[in-house]
């Protein structure tokens, strides 16, 4: 049983106005500090590498584009955002997608298909605002999409650096002990990098 | 002007006064108004800056036109009658609460005699009758069947709850308001409004100001001016927390901001009659034969302190519990307005009326 102790009030606090005009002083004084509210519009959003803003579909150097419609993304997706039909086509790559759709509306931003994509083709970038007319200009299509690469620079690197951290890294303890009879070649650099994390 | 008087049957002078009636009560009706949507903009200016906010900036510069485009969109907004509402009061009530306050104005004299066009025009003030305080407390109290109207004819429990609260709490106030006013007025001898400000006026300087001797009714009078406009932290007609917005919750569109026009003139009314009760209303420290319209800038700029003082203590007070309310009132402020009374009447019994020899 938790006993609480009741402060003993001294007789200017009990007097009320005493503490009034304390509090009134507060008030005055803080009338005249740095406001905090930030002017939106006017003042733009503080973005970072961190900034989990819409996907895009990231253009490489040669014009295309990386992704080769696996659908991996499609399925990550928790919204049911992205629709992708795959296609043929005479690169060495052989496949690209034929439409690839993100519904912006109903996007959450929570970058599952970037951490999904096994070919770097999807990143999310900083742009954050979105606004129309209607409905269906919001679901973008390929061309939409696509950001060079150059623009996304520093969320790519920002990712890589992140992936980094884990792919040579000594596997998670967990797993160990369920596949220590493959753990001669399972350490091995190779190996570990094949292996999704904490699969 | 001559031939115009003949042909309606007045003389000339006759109808320069009447014209001169119908500017200066024009001017204050309009002014009153216009304090109350100035106050809603220093309302929230004056909130967001003690909460390092910025505040309506959006409309003109530094929000300044904020009042206008609430006033517009109030206009074009819906007025919704609630079912089983009693329509006939649902719809007077508003105008029972504001009309009161703007009727009050009649007897604050803004300034000392106006002289224009090389004439005296008489003090600026709507009515200057004899019985100043009295006309301004009657019609003062009846703003609370406004709210209590409301309340009733809304059919709606918060509202009800929220209309009883607000007249128990004017009733319990007006008491020791009037205790604190009758004060002032035994030392100033007379309870027309003019009168008292040039009691106070007479000798040019600050020592004669009624605050210097009773602070106390001065105190008394602010406290309740608080509670009979139904502000913080006295606000329990409209306390947000238990009573959704209390008496005016199922109002909207004008009919809602009719509400607020009425509250915020009778806040700009107790601010006056504490200017000139108080504070030596249109007389300025070390310039007793200032003209008239220096003394008129100088009430507005202490009725102007007075206000702020109002949005001041709503933004840093805690709303009091109804039961400490009650015993505040009852306990504290009315023994205190008693005691300063039968003080100020044997001060002036056996040491005579100030001023004199």
């Amino acid at each position: 049983m938790v006993i609480v102790k009741r402060k003993e009030l001294s007789l200017s606090e009990r007097l009320y106005v005493p503490e009034i005009v304390r509090g009134l002083s507060i008030t005055f004084r803080k009338m005249f500090e740095k406001k905090i509210t930030r002017q939106y519009p006017e003042e733009p959003l503080v973005k970072t590498e961190v900034t989990r803003g819409q996907p895009r579909l990231v253009v490489k150097d040669d014009g295309a584009i990386a992704c080769v419609s696996c659908g991996l993304c499609e399925a990550a997706c928790p919204a049911y955002a992205i629709t992708i039909d795959g296609g043929e086509t005479d690169r060495p790559i052989e496949r690209e997608p034929k439409r690839f759709d993100i519904d912006m509306l109903r996007c959450i931003l929570c970058g599952f298909c970037e951490e999904a994509c096994p070919k770097d083709a999807i990143f999310m970038s900083d742009e954050l605002e979105l606004a129309d007319y209607s409905r269906q200009a919001l679901v973008y299509d390929i061309e939409k999409l696509k950001r060079p690469a150059a623009a996304m620079r520093r969320r790519i690197e920002y990712v890589n650096r992140i992936n980094d951290r884990w792919r040579d890294a000594p596997r998670p303890p967990m797993l160990v002990g369920r596949d220590a009879p493959h753990g001669a070649h399972a350490h091995s650099p190779a190996a570990a990098a094949q292996r999704p994390h904490a699969s | 002007m001559n031939d115009f008087a003949a042909k309606v049957g007045l003389t000339g002078e006759q109808l320069e006064h009447l014209l001169a009636i119908l500017v200066r009560n024009t001017v204050i009706l309009i002014g009153i108004i216009s304090v109350a949507a100035v106050m809603t903009l220093v309302e929230r200016k004056v909130s967001a800056w003690m909460q390092f906010r910025h505040g309506p900036n959006r409309v003109g510069p530094w929000g300044l036109l904020q009042p206008l485009a609430d006033g517009v969109k109030f206009i074009f907004k819906e007025v919704v009658v609630p079912n089983g509402a009693n329509k006939a009061l649902y719809v007077l009530a508003p105008a029972l609460a504001a009309v009161p306050a703007m009727m009050t104005i009649a007897v604050i004299p803004f300034a000392n005699d106006v002289v224009l066009f090389g004439k005296n025009w008489g003090p600026l003030v709507v009515a200057d009758i004899d019985i100043g305080i009295l006309y301004l407390l009657a019609i003062g109290s009846m703003s609370v069947y406004g709210v209590i109207l409301a309340g009733w004819a809304s059919n709606s429990k918060y509202s009800l709850l929220g209309g009883l609260r607000a007249s128990a709490q004017m009733i319990s106030y007006e008491l020791s308001m009037i205790l604190a006013i009758l004060a002032v007025v035994a030392m100033a001898g007379s309870i027309n409004l003019r009168e008292i400000v040039e009691s106070q006026a007479h000798g040019g300087s600050i020592a004669d100001w009624n605050f210097w001797k009773q602070p106390l009714a001065c105190f008394l009078l602010l406290v309740a001016s608080f509670a009979e406009t139904n502000r913080h932290p006295f606000d329990f007609a409209e306390c947000e927390p238990e009573l959704v917005a209390g008496f005016n919750t199922e109002y909207s569109a004008m009919k809602w901001a009719i509400f607020f026009i009425g509250e915020y003139s009778a806040m700009a009314v107790m601010s006056s009659l504490s200017v000139i009760l108080f504070f030596g209303g249109w007389s300025i420290p070390f310039l007793p034969d200032a003209p008239w319209y220096l003394g008129f800038a100088a009430f507005l700029a202490k009725t102007s302190v007075y206000l702020f003082l109002f949005v001041w203590v709503r933004w840093t007070l805690p709303r009091f519990r109804f039961d400490q309310l009650m015993r505040i009132g009852w306990k504290v402020m009315l023994p205190l307005a008693l005691v300063n009374l039968l003080a100020t009447g044997a001060w002036l019994t056996f040491f005579g009326p100030p001023g004199a020899p």
